[in-house]
């Protein structure tokens, strides 16, 4: 079978952005947002729904002209047949969608409405999801899946039923030659490998995932991930973004749309380490201000902005909450103490010792460094106060924060590393093995163990 | 979502960040593995001594039946580049069959979209020397003009495509197999419906005729007279005639269609089959309900008297 050269195929479909792409790449091929555009029933009935897809499919695309379009012979069929769901259609509406930045553009215009299939990490439209998947690999990623092999990611915490789906959709709609699903805290945690802080390939660690609506402290041991101790925070890039627009709409600035405050956060934003000393900085030294420039499309017109102190200000809410909500007061160092110390005893210095960053949201500079200080404050206090209180001596706590290039997108990063080692295609589960035992096959996956 | 594009968007992506980036001053440091149906890998990267240079390599399963076609193939996959400043050949990438050179600073959109299109490229070589043969065999006179050609694309493990050209027509034969009952099931309706598709509407008429067999077509069973045997093989012929190749652009159209027959027919099939899907649970879903609605009430059977709410509806429990 020649597929086994093939490269493997690695998924990663999050709440808000899916990553797509081939093992041993070291950034993932295509990343959209896991949205799907549908089709909505047409209000005026002439035509049908059908039809107006066919049109819009043969514009703009030289090589395959209208006139023999599958579609305008069922348009006659599909106006009779309308309604909601898609099992009363007999027409080609099935395949009326589309996905990612393209469902994006299409849900703007009145015969499209937008869904995200992913909620809180799972699934919760599999019609919707597969149809997804349908279209990511066939359109995008251009692969006929029974020559491939695909390492999916599931987040901490999945029922595993929703595991048997996904292998039941995978094995038979797709096809697909073999398949390994991963939890993301532990493919992240594989992604830090290629930091040179890290020395030994262990699966022991925190990882703190931070990405678009929630910031998660997962705690895994040797590849396996302690659920009991899992901590989630509100706190995440949405938020900061939203607390930059309010600091530039409390001054009056003449731009202050979403999209502004987020580029300014991923351009201009950094960690500091103490605000007090941050503020003075700024009021001694005009430099630290920064402008941001606005030019509409057409580079007629040109706003600038003034970036001020919610350069450091806005990554400062993960460390000191209270300046911007008023709901939830904890400091993430503190989170993530508590997530350790919730961990069986045994196994938490190897969780201090290896915490590491994944999530775009974590890639403001010095964000590790600030993390480390504030966490081995904590600690140490900690340790303090038992030698103190035992009168022994303690052999201390090691804190270290791993931060490394790939972080934004360590879970892809981490399961494209996995998948190109020799031994991946013996991890995965083949569709022969599907076909003998049944979809309960995937509720076991053995780990990776590379030392 | 009907129709899969000739192009790869991949490489046109990756193609286009490259040119914008370059552009901008700040070249990419690219190496990446792209793929393509059918055993199709591409490989996009850097030339080791200079960013503003790319190599576009390409290996594909069809690429030795091709080659065996004969003819100057070498020179017709250069034609296709040869309008573009930017791309130049250049000896193949170790474990590729065929690289071009790409420089960034004379990319244009039009060469972008040429290079996403290099696998079509590749296997349309044997259909250009069947358009080739038939204009010649047109020209000759009635009687003199049988020929005995047919070109071979190996284009999967145990899949052929097989063109032969005749005077008045070419004939294209795809060989496809199965690995899995339920595609099997679901092939033989979609190739049924290609073929009384032309009967039933009248606006199709123009198409290319499609025939559909268990046995191979006698055209090719010469080539394949050990395999016929086997049950799991499907024939479907596809015959091309003047119309569908009078111009370049047609020429291209048919060859596109052609070349991403099986992906298409594979794509539908798994659609279908997610199509299937979306109905059980539709189905499962409506049964569920009717269930929910036969659960009988614990607290209707104890009787009014004995239960008795609070104004929110909770039960007061004595």
């Amino acid at each position: 079978m020649s597929y086994l050269n093939n490269p493997a195929i690695v998924m990663d479909n999050g709440t808000g952005l899916t990553k797509l792409g081939f093992a041993g790449n070291d950034s993932p091929s295509w990343v959209f947002p896991t949205a799907i555009a549908t089709a909505q029933r047409s209000t005026t009935k002439q035509g049908g729904s059908g039809s107006g897809a066919g049109q819009s499919q043969g514009s703009g695309n030289p090589y395959f002209g209208n006139s023999t379009s599958a579609t305008s012979f069922n348009s006659l069929a599909s106006a009779a047949l309308l309604s909601n769901n898609l099992a009363g259609k007999r027409g080609t509406e099935d395949l009326d969608f589309y996905i990612g930045n393209e469902a994006l553009a299409a849900s703007q215009g009145p015969s499209y409405s937008l869904s995200y299939p992913i909620r809180h990490g799972q699934v919760e439209n599999w019609d919707h999801m597969e149809r997804f998947w349908e279209n990511s690999i066939f359109k995008y990623l251009r692969t006929e899946p029974e020559d491939h092999f695909f390492l999916l990611t599931e987040p901490p915490l999945n029922p595993p039923e929703n595991r048997e789906q996904v292998a039941e959709i995978f094995f038979e709609s797709f096809n697909c030659a073999g398949l390994y699903i991963a939890v993301q805290a532990v493919l992240a945690l594989a992604a830090s490998w290629t930091s040179s802080k890290v020395v030994d390939r262990s699966l022991t660690g925190t990882v703190i995932d931070s990405g678009d609506g929630v910031t998660h402290v997962i705690p895994v041991a040797e590849g396996y991930v302690i659920g009991s101790a899992i901590k989630n925070i509100p706190i995440a890039g949405r938020d900061i973004t939203l607390f930059i627009q309010s600091l530039l709409r409390e001054r009056g600035e003449e731009d202050t749309t979403l999209r502004t405050a987020e580029r300014i956060k991923q351009e201009y934003c950094y960690v500091c380490s103490d605000i007090v000393k941050e503020f003075n900085k700024f009021d001694r030294d005009p430099q630290k201000f920064a402008q941001f420039i606005v030019e509409n499309s057409e580079k007629t017109k040109r706003k600038v902005i003034d970036v001020g102190y919610e350069r450091f200000l806005a990554p400062e809410i993960f460390f000191n909450p209270e300046i911007a909500s008023s709901d939830f007061l904890t400091p993430l160092p503190t989170v993530v103490d508590q997530t350790i110390q919730a961990c069986p005893i045994d196994v938490r210095k190897g969780l201090y010792n290896n915490i590491v960053l994944s999530g775009g949201s974590t890639m403001f500079k010095d964000f590790g460094r600030r993390l480390q200080r504030d966490l081995k404050g904590i600690v140490n206090n900690r340790i303090a106060l038992s030698e103190h209180l035992s009168g022994t001596k303690s052999t201390g706590v090691d804190v270290q924060v791993i931060s490394h290039r790939r972080q934004r997108n360590a879970v892809w990063f981490g399961g494209s590393l996995l998948a190109q080692t020799a031994e991946f295609k013996s991890y995965c589960h083949t569709k022969q093995d599907y076909e003998e035992i049944g979809p309960e096959i995937v509720r076991n996956f053995s780990l990776f163990n590379m030392v | 979502m009907l129709h899969l594009r000739p192009e790869n968007l991949l490489v046109q992506k990756t193609l286009t960040e490259a040119w914008n980036a370059s552009k901008a001053g700040s070249p990419l440091t690219l190496d990446r593995v792209i793929s393509d149906f059918d055993y199709t890998t591409l490989h996009v990267s850097n030339s080791p001594d200079d960013k503003s240079i790319l190599w576009l390599s390409i290996r594909t399963k069809a690429w030795q039946s091709v080659v065996k076609c004969g003819g100057d193939f070498a020179g017709y996959l250069k034609s296709k580049y040869n309008g573009f400043h930017a791309v130049s050949e250049c000896s193949p990438e170790q474990g590729y069959d065929f690289t071009v050179q790409v420089k960034l600073d004379e990319l244009d959109a039009d060469a972008i979209v040429q290079l996403s299109l290099m696998k079509i490229h590749i296997m349309s070589y044997p259909f250009q020397l069947a358009f080739d043969e038939f204009a010649r065999l047109s020209q000759l006179p009635e009687g003199s003009n049988a020929s005995d050609t047919v070109h071979q694309i190996q284009y999967r493990d145990d899949e052929n495509i097989f063109i032969k050209p005749s005077s008045d027509r070419i004939t294209v034969i795809f060989e496809t197999f199965f690995q899995d009952e339920t595609d099997k099931v679901f092939g033989k309706v979609f190739l049924q419906e290609f073929v009384d598709a032309r009967k039933r509407n009248r606006n199709i008429q123009s198409a290319p005729q499609v025939l559909f067999s268990h046995e191979p077509p006698l055209e090719a069973a010469s080539l394949m007279a050990a395999r016929s045997a086997d049950k799991n093989r499907r024939f479907i012929t596809f015959v091309l005639f003047p119309r569908h190749f009078q111009t370049p652009e047609l020429q291209f159209s048919s060859v596109c269609h052609l070349s991403l027959f099986r992906n298409y027919f594979h794509y539908h099939i798994k659609c279908s089959k997610a199509y299937m899907h979306s109905r059980m649970r539709y189905r499962v879903d409506t049964f569920i309900k009717v269930l929910n609605r036969a659960k009988v009430d614990d607290e209707e059977e104890a009787g009014e008297q004995t239960t008795r709410r609070t104004i929110t509806g909770r039960k007061l429990v004595y």
